[in-house]
């Protein structure tokens, strides 16, 4: 730190005042010759050092009472008043305002993923391009440039090591997602790849295409190993059940369909959307017991006082939006629609289950993300969320985060209470 | 003025040396290969420029639409692109034209053949699709041998245009000349292109008409 002249010669006769007010005569003298203090010690340093040394303190103090104070009021005023109780992981849901709103693709955003680890997302473009962000701190990291025509879908495996890419270039990249390099590039499909994702072990890639099928690709290779035919038409998502042995697919033919791993069989084909049917989700196990209720299955403790549901559903269940404009809930046990959401006003262009199980989100071409109470069959908020298209949407599995993508060619990051 | 001619596919002649034409054009195809259009609209700067009117985000981009309009466009050169790329690959529900105010070369009658060739090569290579063609909107601040040319190939159109399948002529009846006969620049501002205040009175009527199209089927 460094004083003025002033400065100095003001602590000087401070200090000097305190030693003869405390009486160190000895070390006044030798101070005042060393210090070249001259002239008289006025009232105003009577008392000086003293009330300075009290009053660093007490200004410290106040800062750090200012500060807490700062925080609470900052607190208050994202969650509403500390009246309304704070919501816990199970229940709490994006608000409004969004916290970032990212800029940076040239194309609208096709679709938004959550990095499993790292507070990382990432963001892809018909721009061709890839990006990633930090989505705490809202700072763009960079840019993964490689596929020629614009990027449809991108997903992590379940360590975060490694992000797959697919493209209406036709093919699959695989990304090292420590050095940002793509390692691979899979040939195979003979149209625009639409959707791709790591099957849970994260050894084998499953994806999609307009040219009508699903095919499985050997990580560690890079080959095709499988191919699912059935849809008729363009297929535009497809994704793995928790363990790996069904996959759930969605297709311009308006059907959803369920297929076994294993044997390449279509297990299901599920009918009734009345368009295009865009995205698809498997229910976590934590939805279970609300879509049990949702469906009016009753449970009740028999003799031996253990539980019996009368009518339960087993599952696993699904999700799916659509062209339609609803989101219907199947059950794939028993092969039916167990519930159908009317709400959005326009395409219903992604839907997941909240990772709590109690809500089902939903990102639609009516420019909203809803939340939907689907045990009482109802939307419980409707965030106004982009000033185009909602195009894509993840939810953070464990942090109190939404992101959305849009035509607008912005990506949003909501907080969630 | 030639009376034929107008309905000859042909590029525009990059006189000015920067290739935009052709680079918006390979722009429209490649759009065309990854896009699901419900709408498509096609034609010149009366079409390109409705794109950054607030009528576009209002009315029509709800509807997913694309718009596939280069300014200075004659009827030939929209032919050519549609005979070019532009419409291989989609599957519109509704094509909407508006095309001609550039052929200033034709006559009336070879305007509304270049406008029926162009919507003949539609109903060829889009056969579920429906076709509108809308009315030329009148120019020039008084009355003038262009308006009465223009308001000539909207008479003519309604006949032509009806005679082919699932396709119709469409005027929207906006009311752009004044009763004294002359344009109010606040419709349209340059005396040709309209403003957002004309293109709302030009496009209302439309808008109802693509809904009503767009949800019957779906």
């Amino acid at each position: 730190m460094v004083l003025s002249q002033r400065q100095k010669e003001e602590l000087n006769k401070a200090i000097a005042d305190y030693l003869r007010s405390n009486g160190f005569e000895n070390s006044l003298e030798e101070f005042t010759k060393e210090a070249k203090i001259d002239g008289d010690l006025e009232k105003k340093h009577a008392g000086l050092l003293e009330k300075k040394w009290t009053s660093v303190i007490r200004l410290q103090k106040k800062v750090m009472d200012l500060e807490s104070k700062l925080n609470e009021t900052e607190r208050e005023f994202q969650s509403g008043g500390p009246t309304r109780e704070r919501r816990s992981a199970k229940e709490w849901i994006p608000r409004p305002p969004e916290k970032y709103c990212l800029t940076g693709h040239r194309s609208p955003i096709t679709r938004v993923a959550f990095h499993p680890v790292y507070s990382l997302m990432v963001s892809s473009s018909e721009d061709a391009t890839i990006k990633v962000w930090d989505y705490e701190t809202g700072d763009f990291e960079r840019t993964l440039k490689g596929h020629t025509n614009a990027v449809q879908d991108i997903s992590f495996d379940h360590t975060g090591k490694y992000l797959a890419s697919c493209s209406a270039d036709m093919s699959i990249r695989l990304w090292d997602f420590q050095t940002y390099e793509c390692i691979k590039t899979l040939q195979g499909h003979d149209h625009n790849v639409s959707s791709v994702n790591f099957l849970p072990s994260g050894d084998y890639l499953v994806s999609c295409s307009r040219d009508k099928t699903i095919k499985l690709w050997e990580v560690a290779t890079g080959y095709c190993t499988k191919t699912f035919q059935g849809h008729r038409e363009w297929v535009r998502m497809v994704k793995p059940n928790p363990d790996g042995s069904l996959l759930a697919s969605a297709s311009n033919d308006q059907t959803v369909r369920v297929w076994v791993v294993a044997t390449k069989e279509c297990k299901l084909e599920l009918r009734e959307h009345d368009h295009v049917v865009e995205c698809v989700a498997w229910a976590p196990e934590s939805a279970h017991s609300t879509l049990n209720e949702a469906t009016g299955a009753e449970i009740t403790n028999n003799m031996d006082g253990l539980e019996v549901k009368k009518g339960a559903r087993s599952g696993p269940f699904l999700v799916s939006g659509s062209r339609d404009k609803t989101v219907k809930i199947w059950d794939i046990s028993t092969e039916v629609c167990i519930m159908t959401l009317h709400g959005h006003d326009n395409w219903v262009r992604g839907v997941l289950f909240h990772p709590g199980g109690r809500y089902i989100i939903s990102a639609a071409d009516d420019k909203t993300l809803r939340i939907w109470d689907y045990k009482n069959k109802r939307s419980m908020k409707t965030l106004e969320a982009h000033e185009h298209f909602v195009t894509c949407l993840d939810f953070h599995r464990s942090a109190p985060y939404v992101i959305s993508g849009s035509v607008d060619l912005t990506i949003k990051v909501w907080e969630c209470r | 003025m030639s009376s034929e001619g107008a309905d000859v596919a042909a590029p525009v002649v990059d006189v000015q040396g920067d290739r935009r034409w052709m680079d918006l054009h390979e722009q429209f195809v490649a759009d065309s290969m990854n896009k699901e259009p419900d709408v498509l609209f096609v034609g010149d700067s009366l079409i390109e420029r409705l794109q950054y009117s607030i009528v576009w985000s209002e009315f029509f981009e709800p509807l997913h639409c694309l718009n596939f309009g280069i300014g200075g466009d004659t009827t030939q050169n929209v032919l050519w692109r549609l005979e070019n790329g532009e419409i291989d690959n989609i599957k519109p529900k509704v094509v909407v034209v508006l095309v001609g105010t550039n052929n200033h070369e034709h006559t009336a009658e070879a305007v509304v053949k270049g406008i029926e060739a162009i919507a003949l090569h539609i109903r060829s290579k889009q056969p579920s699709a429906h076709i509108i063609v809308l009315a030329i909107p009148p120019r020039g601040k008084n009355d003038n041998p262009l308006r009465a040319k223009l308001s000539k190939i909207n008479e003519l159109l309604k006949d032509k245009i009806s005679a082919i399948p699932d396709a119709e002529f469409f005027d929207p009846k906006a009311e752009l000349i004044q009763p004294d006969g002359t344009i109010d620049r606040s419709d349209l501002g340059d005396f040709l292109h309209l403003t957002p205040q004309g293109y709302r009175k030009y496009c209302k009527p439309l808008a109802d008409k693509l809904d009503e199209l767009i949800v019957v089927e779906d």
